[in-house]
């Protein structure tokens, strides 16, 4: 008797818990969908400004960046991501001084762990929040920062 | 209420003041194959949509949104991605019965979707043992489900057709048995003449009790035998990863996936026409007025309105529920369901006996 | 007293155990003493070293040493016992798998790194590099070239004998054997279970010998994604090194970190601020909120809910982007540094972690009612996969799934980090030790963690997020280990420096290669489904066994 009770029983309990389930998730249903349209809610994306998206060197209104190609992010990188070309040349006085060539940024072998940006003594890069990266080739990922013609911006 | 006759009659007639009286029937035969298959396509295809956007539905998700209007033709398109894709040469299976599967599954799919009254003067194959020939054709997908196990020569395949074969048996009981249930109370195994009887009130008001636990069972058991969640054991994605056509690709795949939503379709559609009239009007015996209104819907409205109902529940069941084990999945047929069904049956009995119904 | 009785008791019972260290107390035994002393370690009763933490094969140059870390559950007191042998090209030790089951796969992958071959051990296959490896890469040694070990292109073929080594001792004489285990027969119906399948959530691979629906026997193939992380930090600075410790557990990636820095902050000593301790504290709760979240969804979908799957996800979303915004990134956060943290924490952090912890207790219950009362879940999870207290000590599965177990092995309360000794939670603990003792301890998890976040979010001190360090970080001489109450299990950091700027031997004590290990015996006996229920509800992350 004990057992068939239990069998009747558990058939009440099993069959309430399913329902419970079901009122649930039917609750859910006409709630508010969470699905976020992209590309269409472009405008209204939030990317927090701190997202690690790709590596920028920033250069202001007269084309100048900060870099004095002193390699030392370079160093830093755990994956060799970053590679500096750096030639010598001669200012007025006739000192040697060194200046950026190229600044490659590998952004496919990148795992954006900030060492570059903290230890560069200038400020002369930073991540920057875009994050629409996509692209056919691989080659294209490798981006050089400095912009053609840039130079590094003079001392006061 | 229109009366779906009206038209075959005049495409019979029509065809018979044009043609040579032996090509009659032929010509008849192709046009009503022909309907037969676009109507099974179509149905399909409406389906998986609606799968899609009640499942995301359920799961706070838009669903498909991209190809057409609120995503209308995404399955369409899946259709047409489904039809190119290459039918890979998988070696060491069994050619034969391997090519074979995905046809005997669509085959019992499709002449099980040929029994259904759909509206009134609609229905293709109608005949005195109706409920009989359905359940018999039905239940062939098995062995298309088993062949595709069995020749696919894969673990995975093989343990997804042993498990398929154990649940379907087991649920062909329940399936027969509430069906038998249905059966004695209409008096008839004609489906013509069940949905015909329901005129005064659908099987499910006139018989209530007994007539309320079959058509529970049977939506338990129905969901069961189109290896639908929670009872997709035979496919059961995180177990077996797609179990018996884990080795089936393009158009082959494409069949079983159609199969599984017919199926579907076709179990709310048997639902429907014993237990909530078929195409009938919701009648209420002395509202004439209200009785009136009712039969101004289209009787193919009705039909498709009920069946529409049942197939979001037996959504509902598979996106609410975790998967059951073998063992639950058996102890609930065997242990619950059978008895309760032979108890049920043996109620209707003592009810129709003693016309306790109304 | 307890700290010299320890010393005193085990130079009892050893007579030749030479102290290398007080603290943390470190004795050298000779590598035939082990199978005498170890059993000893662990049943006296004044010591009863019963939980081999961490098992490190370390290349001395000279020798070749196995670090053995100790913990006794019982008395909470550890110790470190050390072994070695010279013989460079023959390397051999006895193994202790007997004495602690956990060694098992620990000896397989030192073997398979530094090529030590463990006595009296059953299956010394390698565990993580193709069979046909050649060399052992954690030997300094090592050659590297890639003409030496060429990318295959044929699939490795998959051995079913495993080579035993056994020794028989006649007076003086040891003769080592080699013998052969079958893992499986000709005969036997062996499927597959990964490495691309959906429920070993990533690529790992189970062999399973299956007698119809029943699980006979489970053999665990890892390696698939091994990235060789500890062979790699030997050629990397401190600071660099930091960066790989966020890829083992991904789900974890605060707290590995979080375990990381203390080690080397604990070897530089190097104070941290209140408020970074707050801000560590806040992150790695926050941290293993959305792990257990993503446990449930994961879990749900495995048992064939997909709907849960999607809840989980939904609510995990939200701690992401509270991670965004303060870390700049959402799951490799990359937030700890030596010292501190990278950035102070977002000003809106505070209000957004309010908001969630009112926000999150409603979907919880929402969670209990699709999934946790529902009959079929439940019969699918009461009573399936038992995991007794010793066996989860002798395996040392740490974490939610040592918990559930019985065993109080919550780092957080034996070994305060952090802010942790300042806030009041409960560790829970369940005795079922089956797979939903395993599923309710994580969910009351969550409910701590909340609770944890709710007394801190409002006290988060002033002061600064970021101590002043060397431009070029080196480390004294000697070895430390730290560990933290990661996600799934105690994650801990094993250094070993000989004062460069580059570690001479880091380990990671992975919480997964305990929990894989338990598969087998866990699975054994159940159905396939059972198997994936285990599987879920252990809750292993790949890449944290494949370091």
């Amino acid at each position: 008797m004990n057992s068939f009770q239990r069998y009747i029983t558990s058939f009440w309990s099993g069959l309430g818990s399913l329902l419970v389930g079901m009122k649930t998730t039917l609750k859910i249903f006409f709630r508010k969908k969470t699905t976020e349209c992209y590309p269409e809610n472009r405008a209204t994306l939030v990317i927090s400004d701190r997202y690690r998206g790709e590596l920028v060197m920033p250069h202001d209104a007269e084309n100048h960046h900060k870099c004095v190609a002193c390699g030392l992010c370079e160093m830093n990188c755990p994956n060799g991501t970053i590679r500096i070309e750096s030639e010598f040349v001669e200012d007025e006085n006739g000192r040697k001084t060194k200046i950026l060539r190229a600044y490659h940024y590998d952004l496919g072998s990148c795992i954006f762990c900030q060492l570059c940006v903290k230890g560069c003594p200038h400020g002369a890069i930073e991540f920057r929040n875009t994050f629409e990266h996509a692209v056919f080739t691989r080659s294209k990922l490798v981006k050089q920062l400095n912009h053609p013609g840039s130079s590094v911006v003079k001392k006061q | 209420m229109f009366d779906f006759s009206v038209v075959t009659e005049w495409v019979d007639e029509g065809l018979r003041s044009w043609l040579p009286e032996g090509w009659v029937l032929p010509v008849e035969f192709f046009l009503i194959g022909l309907c037969l298959l676009v109507a099974y396509a179509i149905i399909a295809l409406v389906l998986i949509l609606y799968e899609r956007k009640v499942c995301a539905a359920f799961q706070c998700r838009l669903g498909p949104n991209r190809v057409g209007p609120w995503g209308v033709t995404q399955s369409v398109a899946d259709m047409l991605k489904m039809l190119t894709k290459e039918l890979i040469k998988i070696n060491h299976v069994d050619r034969f019965l391997f090519n074979l599967a995905p046809f005997i599954v669509i085959i019992s799919s499709v002449l099980a979707f040929g029994c259904i009254p759909f509206a009134k003067g609609l229905e293709i194959i109608d005949f005195n043992v109706g409920v009989f020939f359905l359940l018999a054709v039905s239940s062939i997908g098995i062995v298309g489900v088993l062949l595709a196990g069995w020749s696919s020569n894969n673990k995975y395949s093989l343990i997804g057709a042993m498990r398929s074969g154990a649940q379907m048996i087991s649920y062909e009981l329940s399936i027969g048995l509430t069906i038998l249930t249905m059966v004695v109370f209409s008096g008839s195994m004609q489906l013509s003449t069940i949905v015909e009887s329901q005129a005064e009130g659908w099987f499910i008001f006139r018989a209530h009790v007994p007539a309320v636990i079959a058509f529970v069972i049977y939506l338990i058991a129905g969901t069961a035998e189109t290896n639908r969640g929670p009872f997709d054991l035979p496919e059961a994605d995180s177990e077996l990863t797609a179990g018996y056509h884990t080795e089936y690709s393009g158009m082959h795949f494409g069949f079983f996936y159609l199969a599984e939503y017919l199926n579907m379709f076709v179990v709310a559609s048997v639902a429907a026409t014993l237990f909530l009239g078929g195409w009938m009007p919701l009648h209420i015996p002395g509202w004439d007025a209200f009785n009136a209104a009712m039969d101004w819907i289209p009787s193919i409205f009705w039909f498709i309105g009920k069946v529409a109902v049942l197939i979001f529940v037996i959504m509902w069941f598979k996106w609410t529920f975790p998967r059951l084990r073998i063992d639950q999945l058996l102890r609930l047929e065997w242990k619950y369901l059978l008895p309760i069904n032979l108890l049920n049956l043996l109620l209707m009995v003592v009810v129709v006996v003693f016309g306790l119904h109304f | 007293m307890e700290k010299k009785s320890i010393k005193e008791i085990v130079l009892e019972l050893e007579p030749e155990a030479e102290v290398r260290s007080e603290q943390p107390f470190t004795v050298w035994v000779p590598p035939y003493r082990i199978p005498l002393l170890a059993p000893r370690l662990r049943d006296d009763e004044a010591l009863a070293f019963d939980f081999l933490v961490c098992m490190t094969g370390v290349d001395e140059g000279e020798t070749l040493d196995v670090v053995y870390l100790l913990r006794s559950t019982r008395h909470g007191h550890e110790m470190v016992l050390r072994t070695g042998t010279s013989d460079r090209e023959n390397p051999e030790l006895p193994s202790v798998v007997e004495v602690w089951a956990t060694a098992n796969l620990n000896e397989r992958e030192v073997y398979d790194f530094l090529g030590i071959r463990f006595i009296n051990h059953p299956d010394m296959r390698r565990l993580f590099l193709r069979n046909d490896w050649v060399g052992y890469p954690l030997r300094k040694d090592y050659n590297a070239d890639p003409a030496v070990n060429p990318v295959p292109l044929e699939s490795e073929e998959t051995v079913d004998v495993a080579p035993m080594y056994e020794a028989h001792v006649e007076g003086d004489n040891v003769d080592i054997e080699e013998k052969e285990n079958v893992v499986f027969g000709d005969e036997e119906y062996v499927v597959n279970i990964g490495p691309q399948h959906p429920a070993t959530h990533g690529v790992l691979r189970f062999r399973v010998q299956l007698d119809g629906e029943i699980v006979r026997k489970v053999d665990v193939n890892c390696g698939y994604i091994h990235r060789g992380i500890e062979k790699m930090t030997e050629s990397l600075t401190y600071p660099q090194t930091l960066a790989l410790t966020d890829r083992l557990d991904y789900l974890s990636a605060h707290q590995n970190r979080h375990a990381l820095c203390m080690c080397i902050e604990e070897a530089l000593g190097l104070e941290v601020s209140d408020r970074v301790k707050y801000i560590r504290t806040i992150m790695d709760e926050l941290t293993r909120i959305a792990s257990h979240l993503l446990f449930w969804s994961t879990f749900c979908m495995d048992l064939g809910a997909l709907t849960a799957f999607f809840y989980g996800f939904r609510d995990r979303e939200k701690i992401l982007d509270m991670f965004e915004e303060s870390c700049g990134g959402r799951l490799i956060m990359n937030y700890n540094t030596i010292g501190g943290v990278m950035q102070d924490i977002s000003p809106n952090l505070a209000h957004r972690i309010k908001t969630f912890v009112k926000y999150l207790p409603p979907m919880l219950k929402e969670y209990h009612d699709v999934f946790t009362g529902n009959i079929i879940a439940r019969q699918r999870m009461q009573g399936i996969g038992v995991l007794d207290y010793d066996a989860a000590v002798s395996n040392g599965v740490t974490g939610p799934s040592g918990r559930a177990s019985g065993w109080s092995c919550d780092v957080r309360k034996k070994h305060p980090y952090g802010v942790y000794d300042r806030v009041e939670f409960d560790e829970v603990i369940r005795h079922d030790g089956d797979v939903w003792g395993r599923y309710m301890v994580r969910m009351d998890e969550i409910l701590q963690s909340l609770r944890i976040l709710e007394q801190l979010v409002d006290n988060i001190p002033q002061g600064e997020w970021q101590a002043k360090t060397k431009p070029v970080i080196k480390l004294p001489e000697g070895s430390w280990y730290r560990s933290v109450e990661a996600s799934r299990g105690e994650f801990g950091v094993y250094i070993e420096s000989r004062g460069e700027k580059y570690p001479y031997r880091m380990k990671f004590r992975s919480p997964g290669l305990p929990l894989i290990s338990v598969v087998d015996p866990l699975a054994r006996g159940g159905k396939i489904a059972d198997l994936i229920a285990v599987g879920g509800s252990l809750d292993y992350v790949v890449p944290d066994i494949d370091r």
